[in-house]
């Protein structure tokens, strides 16, 4: 029966010219947005790689200098573009792509993508996450609106009834019949794209497992949207109202509820403006060691501690120079406040988060979309990871240059000059995004979601047969 | 006959809770966009008012400070920081140049999530670092805003379709089409007068919830602003209900009318802008920023070597400067402010190239705009907001343009020796913004109009031809 069913089912598909056009639209869409998103891929990962080794040629020859000046100079860590964007672009093109580090100052990802679009951009860009994400559940939608109410109109369904048919394997099939489709232009698109990853010279992140876990994640979408089709199918009286229902339902999940999500997770836990941040740290900053200044009341008791701890009473007679050692200090009094700042920030994000995870409960599209995006190291918290790590890295650099400034030299001795070797000492800055299994359980509440989701949809479905 | 058929439609639509639902879905629709819309601007209008007022304060003690100095008196200020230098009044205490918000700015979030509402440009400052974006949680900018430009472009011809895809198909599948193709009015204009109904209907609820809305939202909202929104929503609708028109005359089953709208929906609201924004980019494609900052690094790399070089070329192209240049007296900031002009001038065609790049594509989408109206309606409605990437590129320009004054009305006092008294606090430049002034959005709603009426025109003309088949076929 199930067999029958099935085979009944995808013959008319296959026979209906508008699901052959549709899937044909479908398939082109998929094919230029992963060619266009490979291109982009490849040549951002060039201009990455190039930056990278440019950027550390400028250091490695910037002359002989302070070290303090070579602090203020600083450096520039960019941040890596990961194999699976290619999929699902995420927030890349909102947060920047590279951070200035410098002495004193904690700075924000630079140049965002975005910034440098028209306002058009803001309807979506052609990339396979949008297909998948918003086109192919439409695509569910028009397959399957009609399952079960052309059976109704045309008074097939009283005769399936009187043969003795067992309604779970009727459902089944129809059920078959929707997801093989769907599951083959999935399959095709992601295998396809590790084609493109695997052909890739650079490819070195690029790992099948991790294309599965996002394929899979993709799947789970899609049976879930089947499941409401079939749902809404088999309760409607007539195919218009099941199609206008199914609509309703895409509209609300994809459209409509991620826009009001954004605007609540806004409204309860704002962000502060940029200036605004700026002068909060800055007002920290002051009430602290400023290392630049000997007048500073907090670098006079700071005077008289290190006095008292080595038993000298002049900075002259210390075994370092009290400068780069002040000015040490000072930036480990920074790079506090900056952690308090930007933990405010975390804490926001956090909350905010927390308002998508609840709603996500109203719309199977929120925890895939954060899903998506997580695995294909294209989320926000990806970013924060890079900030915070280039951040660590900052400290480490400011760290290494006072030092070497403090060793060698004496106490008001601002000429001191060092050079390349010194230069060259400086480790290079190193990011390794989280492994699949951190991620997956960081995201253990959105697999929660869609699992809710996957569950509650069959159960339903389970219900109305009994009902049917 | 019209008169009865008006009548008959009016009574149904009302019976069967059509214009109830719709009434009530407009509304909560339209109050919960623009209650988005008018909390963002004000926070921003907040955030503006705060930042000013920081100013006012700072400004305070810096005259306090300063009148301490000129009386001669100690002051307990580390040294760089004492307004009498003119690069700690340049640094320090730099003006907020802001962008307030249009009277409609509630209408369209457009760019206004990607970018700050003001910034404090400083005189030793580099222009082309000076950030523009705003900290947000990239999520919400992904998402986008549910504001009355999502709801009147997306959602509004969704509404339309719902309510309009079976006009005809319903009749014939409940059977009564046979009834109606025995009285005397020819199909076409039966189904003309149902839609217009439906266009009468949903246009007059739309008027009466927008002129609320805006009344209760908007704050000196004029006459014009009021008339150029109904506008553009109007014709927008309008292209709608053609389209509902059209598909609804080729008589085909209510599920494939539905289709078929929907598809047209997915391509001039989905697709259209996307493939239009990625050929834009790929025609004009963006530098790389990345290596734009490689090459600022060694331009940078390269003026501190030459500082003192550039220095004295520079004071050889100002003789007014070199006058008080006793050579023993030059500081860090007299280096300095020379080899950033010189970096400035030679980063300038690199700069220059993104906004060129910039403008070549919005010039190109602006051509082919007309391909979809669901651009030339979210372009038009972010133009009145304001919120436009043209609003903003303005605003950079002028921000930009006010960074020079500053640092022109200060480098003097520098180069001078001079030191800056309470008395040139009074000349200290002052930014104010001048919003783009657009004529444009009224010109586009009107060819919307056009376009439709000419569309649903040719329509009725093509199906009076083939008048007596299309009865007889029903």
């Amino acid at each position: 029966m199930i067999r029958n069913t099935f085979r009944k089912e995808v013959k008319e598909i296959i026979r209906d010219g508008r699901i052959k056009i549709a899937f044909g639209i479908v398939f082109l869409l998929l094919a230029i947005a992963t060619w266009i998103s490979g291109k982009q891929y490849r040549s951002v990962n060039e201009q990455h790689a190039e930056a990278k080794a440019a950027e550390r040629l400028i250091w490695d020859n910037q002359g002989e200098k302070n070290p303090h000046s070579a602090a203020h100079y600083g450096t520039y860590a960019f941040k890596p573009k990961y194999p699976l964007s290619l999929i699902d672009q995420g927030v890349d093109k909102y947060a920047g792509s590279s951070i200035f580090l410098e002495a004193h100052k904690r700075n924000e990802a630079q140049f965002s993508k975005a910034a440098d679009q028209t306002g058009l951009a803001r309807f979506g860009d052609l990339t396979p996450d949008f297909v998948l994400l918003f086109i192919i559940p439409l695509l569910i939608v028009l397959l399957g609106y009609n399952a079960f109410t052309k059976e109704r109109e045309m008074g097939t369904l009283l005769l399936l009834k009187s043969q003795g048919i067992t309604i779970w394997k009727l459902i089944f099939g129809k059920w078959l019949a929707l997801f093989t489709p769907i599951f083959i232009v999935t399959l095709a698109t992601f295998v396809g794209a590790g084609a493109i990853l695997s052909n890739l010279n650079d490819f070195g992140v690029f790992k099948w497992e991790h294309l599965g876990v996002l394929c899979l994640v993709y799947l789970c979408y899609y049976i879930i949207f089947i499941n409401l089709v079939l749902l809404i199918s088999s309760r409607a009286k007539k195919s218009g109202v099941a199609l206008v229902l199914s609509l309703s339902i895409w509209i609300v999940a994809c459209l409509a509820i991620p826009k009001a999500a954004s605007n609540i997770a806004e409204g309860k836990h704002p962000y502060p403006t940029r200036q605004e941040f700026a002068a909060n740290i800055l007002m920290d900053k002051k009430e602290g060691l400023d290392g630049h200044d000997p007048w500073n009341k907090q670098a006079k008791l700071l005077e008289q501690d290190v006095m008292n701890e080595y038993g000298v009473d002049s900075l002259h007679q210390l075994p370092f120079n009290f400068d780069a050692y002040r000015m040490q200090k000072g930036e480990e009094h920074n790079a506090e406040v900056y952690f308090k700042h930007y933990n405010y920030l975390k804490i926001q994000f956090e909350s905010q988060s927390k308002v998508y995870r609840s709603l996500a409960t109203l719309s199977p599209f929120l925890p895939t979309r954060f899903l998506s995006m997580a695995v294909a190291k294209t989320d926000y918290s990806t970013h924060w990871d890079f900030a915070d790590t280039a951040e660590k890295y900052r400290i480490e650099v400011q760290a290494f240059l006072n030092n070497d400034f403090a060793e060698n030299s004496t106490y008001g001795d601002w000429s001191y000059k060092t050079g390349e070797t010194t230069w060259k000492q400086l480790p290079t800055f190193q990011y390794a995004p989280l492994k699949l299994n951190e991620i997956l359980w960081r995201n253990s509440s959105n697999i929660a979601s869609i699992a809710f989701w996957l569950l509650a949809s069959f159960g339903f479905l389970f219900i109305t047969i009994k009902k049917f | 006959m019209y008169k009865y058929n008006f009548v008959y439609e009016l009574k149904v639509l009302v019976r069967n809770g059509w214009i109830q639902l719709l009434s009530l879905l407009l509304l909560g629709l339209f109050c919960f966009a623009a209650f988005n819309g008018s909390e963002k601007v004000e926070k921003r209008k907040l955030d503006i008012q705060a930042a000013k007022t920081e100013v006012r304060e700072s400004d305070h003690d810096m005259l306090m400070l300063l009148d301490s100095v000129e009386q001669g008196m100690e002051v307990s200020a580390s040294r760089w920081t004492i307004p009498t230098s003119p690069t700690a009044v340049g640094n320090y205490h730099p003006r907020v140049a802001d962008m307030s918000p249009k009277p409609l700015a509630f209408i369209a979030m457009g760019q206004s999530d990607l970018f700050t509402h003001y910034v404090k440009p400083t005189m030793t400052g580099d222009d082309f670092t000076l950030n523009f974006t705003e900290i947000t949680n990239p999520v919400q900018q992904l998402f986008g805003s549910f504001d009355l430009s999502f709801v009147i472009v997306y959602l509004l011809p969704l509404i339309i379709i719902a309510f309009s895809y079976n006009v005809l198909s319903a009749e014939r599948e409940s059977g009564s089409l046979k009834l109606l193709a025995s009285q005397p009015i020819s199909l076409r204009n039966w189904v003309l007068q149902k839609i217009s109904l439906r266009f009468f209907w949903v246009a007059l609820l739309t008027i009466v919830i927008l002129t609320l809305v805006m009344m209760f939202f908007g704050t000196n909202t004029n006459l014009k602003d009021w008339f150029s929104i109904l506008g553009i929503t109007i014709a927008y609708m309008l292209f709608w209900f053609t389209m509902a028109f059209l598909v609804n005359l080729q008589t085909g089953s209510s599920s494939k009318n539905a289709i078929i709208l929907l598809g047209l929906w997915v391509v001039f609201v989905l697709l259209v802008p996307s493939v239009l924004n990625q050929l834009g980019s790929t025609l004009y494609p963006m530098p790389s920023r990345t290596l734009m900052i490689n090459e600022m690094r060694n331009l940078k790399a390269q003026t501190v070597k030459r500082q003192d070089e550039i220095l004295d070329n520079f004071l050889r192209d100002h003789p007014e400067y070199a006058i008080n240049d006793p050579n023993q007296n030059r500081k860090f900031y007299h280096r300095y402010v020379a080899a950033q002009k010189l970096v400035k001038e030679e980063l300038k065609p690199i700069i220059n190239k993104f906004e060129q790049q910039l403008q070549k594509q919005q010039a190109w989408i602006s051509q082919l705009r007309w391909i979809s109206p669901a651009i030339v309606t979210q372009q038009s409605l972010s133009t009145n907001a304001g919120t436009s990437t043209a609003d903003y590129e303005n605003y950079r320009g002028q921000v930009i343009q006010f960074a020079e004054a500053w640092r022109t009305h200060l480098v003097p006092f520098l180069y001078n020796n001079q030191s800056f008294t309470s008395k040139d606090y009074d000349h200290l430049p002052v930014f104010t913004y001048q919003p783009l002034k657009s004529n444009d959005s009224s010109l586009s709603w009107l060819v919307l109009l056009v376009i439709s009426i000419v569309l649903g025109a040719t329509s009725i003309g093509l199906s009076s031809k083939s008048k007596s088949s299309s009865t007889l076929a029903t």
